[in-house]
């Protein structure tokens, strides 16, 4: 970012075309130059964070430097203001030729510089788990169901039950792949800043998978058509995608929104894997989440048992 | 005291004697809809059984009982020498049953799907000779979805077949398909039943059950209220005096129909 700062050179003498000079060199400046009206028009358009005036006597004794600023971007502002105080200061030093009783010692720092793809890819990855879980169990086992497809295994000596369970398996499988996907994508091209356990990632994602899993049976059970899953799957995942922090943080929700959205089942599985694969969390870590996701299991696992049939009602 | 013998050994020493299904009043109700109402038959071993009957009559219900996906309420049923109502689960393995809609995994090919079905019966099946048994072994790896409706059926055969069962059960197994993929599909039944085996068939064809089977049993509201073999079940009409109103001809249309299309020849 940088800040957009106006010059108003009165003077046009070599004090004022040094100044100029020694302001575009600043990284993150960006030096615009103008009559004081051009300027102050550019600065009420909010094309301008501050504008400075270098008066006419520059160079010529000590001098208060006119200077302007957008009130209604402050932080824009402040950070032009701030820069140009510094710069003033250092100049009136090097015009006084006396030495900085204190001067900044600044040494580099590789920071983790977190970016919004860090932010998103668990969110993404949460998403994508609940979606599995929802659509394809609900729409496989209502699809099986009117198919006869059900029915014509349960007249074969396997047990239903194994069934059940090699469907569970292979979407938490599915899961699993699904994490990596993203997760491998997120390295390669975005340069995902990926610090967590892999083995707590794909625990948490487990725990996911089956509440969601658990809430597709649980349609399942009910859903007459695939159509009645998509409308119903729809409105359980849809809410959620927006009020649980996968695309963008709670903080920037309404405060009587947040009590809600925090124990939404999406939101404790989001912020567990963001707290694992960003800031390296352990399980214990994480805890909390881990609870409501427990809690979340239970209810849905109980709702699956009661709701789901074997046949078509 | 004294030698008590139960009921149920008694059956199991009957079942010894050539019968592959004996049901004895046998009882189903849906809260107050009687469904199946104390019905009893026997069916011989290596006998085509037909269960005729309207739409409701109980049919399908029956069948479902006997093989061991629906729980009866009260009677008995013995199917390849197991008590159906005591161990639905451990009939399944000896009996094959081809469902009136049957549908299949699609992301399996013929072969796959019937490795597939071998394995839920802990075998293992050679997929390509079983599907030259039903005329589709070109198809082994196509997906069902591309099979007509003749095929399908006997696909669906086929599936029922991998256990090697005593008693095959068949839903309807002719219901929408063209004369000749009928006429496929009996001779199947019949070549089925000389490998020694047992056939139910349900039906609304009574030409299919005149051909086909050896006994029929005829339901209406639950009960069987005829039960013989087809002729026989024919004589009897005639001879309370029935005569039909106009004097059946030497051909009807599907005789035409065939004669035309080419009979039975090849397997569609």
């Amino acid at each position: 970012m940088a800040v957009n700062i106006g010059v108003v050179d009165q003077a046009h003498n070599p004090v004022s075309q040094l100044v100029i000079s020694r302001l575009s060199q600043i990284k993150a400046v960006k030096l615009h130059t103008g009559t004081l009206g051009s300027e102050r028009a550019a600065l009420e358009r909010g094309d301008r964070d501050a504008v400075v005036v270098l008066p006419a006597t520059l160079g010529q004794g000590p001098l208060a430097l006119p200077a302007y600023y957008n009130s209604g971007k402050p932080q824009e502002s402040s950070a032009a203001l701030g820069l140009m105080n510094a710069f003033v200061d250092q100049a009136s030093f090097q015009y006084a030729h006396m030495q900085p009783a204190f001067t900044l010692n600044a040494q580099p720092v590789n920071s983790r510089n977190l970016s919004y793809i860090d932010f998103l890819v668990p969110g993404v990855i949460a998403m994508s788990i609940m979606q599995t879980g929802l659509f394809s169990v609900a729409f496989s086992f209502v699809a099986f169901k009117q198919q006869g497809i059900l029915r014509r295994l349960m007249a074969t000596p396997m047990k239903v039950s194994d069934f059940l369970l090699s469907r569970i398996v292979t979407y938490l499988m599915m899961s699993i792949v699904q994490m990596a996907i993203l997760i491998v994508l997120g390295l390669l091209l975005y340069h995902l800043h990926f610090v967590g356990n892999v083995v707590y990632l794909v625990i948490v994602g487990f725990v996911g998978a089956a509440i969601f899993m658990a809430i597709g049976f649980s349609i399942s059970g009910f859903a007459r058509d695939e159509g009645a899953v998509a409308a119903i799957a729809n409105l359980i995942s849809f809410p959620m995608m927006f009020l649980s922090g996968v695309f963008f943080t709670l903080s920037n929700e309404p405060s009587w929104l947040q009590p809600i959205t925090k124990l939404l089942p999406l939101t404790f599985l989001a912020d567990a894997l963001r707290g694992i694969s960003l800031n390296g969390d352990t399980l214990w870590a994480v805890r909390f989440d881990l609870v409501g996701l427990a809690i979340w299991l239970a209810v849905t696992l109980f709702l699956a048992m009661r709701l789901f049939r074997w046949e078509v009602v | 005291m004294g030698i008590a013998t139960r009921s149920e050994d008694l059956d199991l020493s009957r079942q010894t004697e050539g019968f592959a299904i004996q049901v004895e009043d046998l009882r189903k109700s849906y809260g107050n809809l009687v469904a199946v109402d104390g019905i009893s038959f026997d069916v011989k071993d290596r006998e085509i059984f037909g269960l005729l009957g309207p739409n409701g009559a109980g049919k399908t219900t029956t069948v479902e009982i006997l093989e061991g996906l629906r729980q009866a309420d009260g009677g008995r049923a013995i199917v390849a020498g197991i008590n159906v109502l005591k161990e639905p689960q451990k009939v399944k393995g000896l009996i094959g049953v081809q469902l009136q809609a049957s549908a299949f995994f699609d992301f399996l090919n013929l072969a796959e799907l019937l490795e597939m079905f071998a394995s839920f019966y802990g075998r293992q099946v050679d997929a390509r000779a079983l599907l030259r048994r039903v005329g589709l072994e070109e198809k082994a790896n196509s997906r069902v979805k591309t099979l007509s409706g003749g095929q399908k059926q006997r696909f669906s055969i086929s599936t029922a077949l991998v256990n090697e069962p005593r008693v095959l059960f068949l839903d309807e197994p002719t219901t929408g398909l063209d004369p000749q993929a009928r006429r496929n599909l009996w001779e199947l039944a019949q070549s089925i039943r000389e490998d020694g085996r047992t056939i139910v068939l349900t039906t609304h064809y009574m030409d299919e059950a005149e051909t086909l089977c050896d006994r029929a049993a005829i339901m209406d509201r639950g009960k069987v209220i005829a039960l013989d073999a087809p002729a026989t079940l024919v004589q009897n009409l005639l001879a309370k005096g029935f005569r039909r109103r106009t004097a059946e001809r030497e051909a009807n249309l599907e005789d035409v129909f065939l004669d035309l299309t080419g009979a039975t020849a090849t397997w569609r």
